[in-house]
Formats: structure tokens, sequence, C-alpha cells
């Protein structure tokens, strides 16, 4: 079985600056990135082709590291260093700003929406973790504060069923966290990783979750049913991918039709690995199944899987690059 | 003659230490009640503030400034070596950054407050 990691198109997406974040909207027709000219950029197909559609250039006054989609699509959130996360609305081919959420005390690191999409999630360098929650009248209001890491926080993510929150940070760890009569607390810490955390997703069903670090490795970790009466679930990790990556994993992306994993890594290079179905659901075993070691000519920063084309890949670069990739699995 | 030096040497730190002690724990406790205080009398006026508005937008907030009270109340004042303080006072700070948020009030309160940040038992 072959499988090949072909190049679609590269995209000079953001000139003369560092290209951080890459999300396909929920129907997959569109891409939006953000980097550290401060801009947003939305990204559509014409033909064989991306262009790009619509350039959001004022919303922040630093480098905008993250930007997450609304389940609906309407709705765009951008996470800047300026302190500051910025609620797009869509009108017509264009996105006008709805509001700013203002409270972090410095750089918001990542912004993610809850699957019901009446929640929004960020974090930053000051250690916290915020949710946010959304009325019917587009208000916004923080729900919780949340100070359950001792670093600076990377990354936030959604369990895609459940009402659950994860979080990496530069302390090495992993928190969850849920909603416990009416506030939300740290339900585990899950320990592992011998650097910072960059990043972590969940898979399709929510049963497990990839996480990836400075120490070079990703892990898988699966959720069980915990001994003591107290809390009812526990993680644990049941896999390490190590010896793969030359430098560090800053970004995993679990593509949730074909369940395939891809990760950015500082070595420049785009990898793909697949869950043996041979192997034990408890002692899962992932190969390498695609890689492309010269994916950008710098550090790449994200890599996110189309949700309705299944093997479109795209990622970006330090290099301010944006690549377009195909995943195919010929038998 | 090294004995007794010893001896008084021994008793001149003792009495120092006590003191320095005595010192910094009063600053920390002034400190750290100072702050706490703020809370309290923040939450109390806002309360007072909002406490006739019917809106919805109002009795959440008034939910919010009741649990940060609460929070304070609970919170082992008396006994500076407590674990729990430490927790509590962390989960107070939290809670009255998200009261702020939810007030649109901006946190920047440096003249009023210094946090006693650092202090660890």
């Amino acid at each position: 079985m072959k499988k090949a990691l072909d190049l679609v198109q590269r995209i000079g997406a953001h000139p003369d600056s560092r290209c951080w974040f890459v999300s396909w909207s929920p129907n997959g027709a569109l891409l939006a990135s953000c980097g550290g000219d401060k801009a947003l950029r939305i990204w559509g197909r014409e033909g064989d082709s991306w262009v790009c559609k619509t350039v959001l250039q004022d919303g922040h006054q630093r480098t905008v590291r993250k930007v997450a989609w609304s389940p609906c699509g309407n709705y765009l959130a951008s996470a800047s260093f300026d302190a500051t996360t910025c609620i797009w609305k869509k009108k017509d081919d264009d996105f006008e700003s709805l509001t700013v959420l203002e409270g972090h005390e410095n750089e918001v690191k990542c912004v993610a929406w809850a699957p019901s999409g009446n929640l929004l999630a960020t974090c930053s360098r000051d250690k916290s973790v915020w949710v946010w929650e959304v009325d019917e009248d587009e208000e916004y209001e923080c729900v919780t504060v949340l100070n359950s890491h001792t670093q600076d926080v990377k990354h936030v993510a959604w369990h895609p069923t459940k009402e659950l929150l994860a979080s990496a940070s530069y302390d090495n760890n992993i928190c969850i966290y849920k909603e416990e009569d009416d506030d939300w607390e740290c339900q585990a810490t899950l320990q592992g990783h011998t650097s910072t955390v960059w990043s972590l997703c969940f898979d399709a069903a929510g049963e497990k979750m990839a996480s990836c670090s400075d120490d070079r490795t990703v892990k898988i970790w699966k959720e069980y049913p915990s001994e003591s009466a107290q809390s009812d679930l526990s993680w644990k990790c049941v896999c390490t991918l190590s010896g793969y990556h030359g430098r560090t994993v800053y970004d995993v992306a679990w593509c949730r039709l074909t369940g395939a994993l891809a990760t950015a890594s500082g070595d420049d290079a785009v990898r793909v690995f697949k869950e043996d179905v041979t192997a034990s659901p408890d002692e899962p075993v992932f190969s390498l199944v695609a890689q492309a070691t010269k994916a950008h000519s710098q550090d790449v920063n994200c890599v996110s899987w189309n949700p309705k084309e299944a093997g479109l890949l795209a990622s970006c670069s330090d290099d301010g690059e944006i690549a377009i990739w195909r995943f195919e699995e010929e038998e | 003659f090294r004995g007794e030096g010893y001896q008084e040497g021994f008793r001149k730190g003792t009495h120092r230490g006590l003191q320095n002690g005595r010192r910094n724990g009063a600053s920390h406790g002034a400190k750290l009640s100072s702050e706490i205080s703020f809370y309290y009398g923040f939450a109390v006026t806002w309360k007072c503030l909002l406490e006739c508005n019917v809106d919805n937008k109002s009795r959440k907030r008034l939910r919010a400034l009741e649990a940060l009270l609460i929070l304070i109340q609970k919170s082992p004042l008396d006994d500076p070596q407590s674990m729990k303080l430490q927790e509590d006072t962390e989960k107070l700070r939290a809670k009255f950054r998200q009261v702020c948020s939810m007030l649109n009030v901006p946190t920047d309160f440096k003249d009023y407050i210094k946090t006693a940040e650092g202090t660890s038992f």
C-alpha cells in the first residue's frame, strides 16, 4: 500500500512575516490564516487554485497567533499577542469585527470554539485559561478564569462530543477541565512530556487525544473509567511516537474523516501517521506513512486537515507560506 | 572563650532572626489583607450599585459578585500556615478577574493594591 504526500499549491500568504496558523471552515470551502503581519487572510478555491478572498488587517495591534471558525461557520475568532481576542461576523463575502474580548494580562496564545457554538475558550502567557459564553444577543461573557498551569498556556482544544476542555502548557503538562456544580474546574493533570506541550487534539470520537511537544515526541492519550469513586474518567498515555521528529513538534492534527494524524515540526517537515489496525486498542501502534521532509524552508507551525475533503491538508510556516497537500492512500 | 562567643552569637542570631521573621510576616500579612479587603470593598460597592436592577445582565453580575464575596468569607485568613490559603487566594484572584471582565472594568489597580505574590510557606 503506497502512501504519498503531494504538494498541491504553495502560497506566499503573509509576506515578510511568519504564518502562524491555518484553519479550514466547517464546510471545507475556505481556509483562514493568520500571522506576524497582524492580519487574517481568507483563502478560497477558484478553479484549481487557492486565492486570497479577504484580508482582515485592522483587528489587532500585534501578531495574530491563532484563528478559529465557529461550528456554524458564520464567525471567526482571532487570538493575538496584543492580549485581545477578536470576534468577526461573516457579512456576505466579508467579515466585520463584532466585538473584542479583553481580560488576559498578556499575549493570547489560542482560541477555540466548543462544538455547541455557545462557548469559547482562550489561553494566554498569563498562565490562565478563560471560558466565555455567548448568548442569543451575540454578547460574550467570561464565565470562569482557570489557573491550573504554572507557565504560559500554549493551546486549548474542546472535546468533540462532551463539554470538556483540554489545555497544553510550557509547564510540560496537559490539563483537562469540566463544568462541575455550576463552575469549571481542572479535573485532571496529565504529566508525561518532558518539555513544553505545544498543541493537542482529539480524534473524531473523542476517545483519544494526541499531544505534541518540544521534547520531539507525540503522545497518544486514552480515556479510561477511573477506579476511584471521585472522578468518572482518567486519561493515560498509551503510545509515544519518538525518533521521528528532528526538532520540536509544534502542531498535531487528527483527521476526523480518515483517522490519519499529521504533525508540524521545527525540522521543516510535515509527517502523516496512521494507526495499525492489527494492534490492541489499549496499546495502539502508529506508523509513519508519509512525509514531506522539506515541506517548508523554515519551522512548520501548523497542520490542518480539511473537514470535508479526505486527504486535503494545509500547513504553514515561519517562512510566511501556506502549503496545500494531498495525502493519498493508493491500494 | 570560643564556646561563650558561640553562645552569644547564637542568641543574637536567634533574636535577629525572630525580628526579621516578624517584620517579614507582618509585611506579607498586610499586603495580603490589603489585597483581599480591596476585593471585598469592590464587591460590596458593585453589589449596592446593581442590587436595584432587574435585567438579566445585572442578575448574572450580582451572582458573580456574590460568589466572590462567599469566597472571601470562606478563605482561612486567620491561619497563615494553612495550605488552603494559597489555593483560595489564587481562586479569589481568578474570580476577581472574571468579575471585572463581566463588569467591563479594566483590572489595572496597580495604584491601589500590590498583590502579595511570591508568598510561600
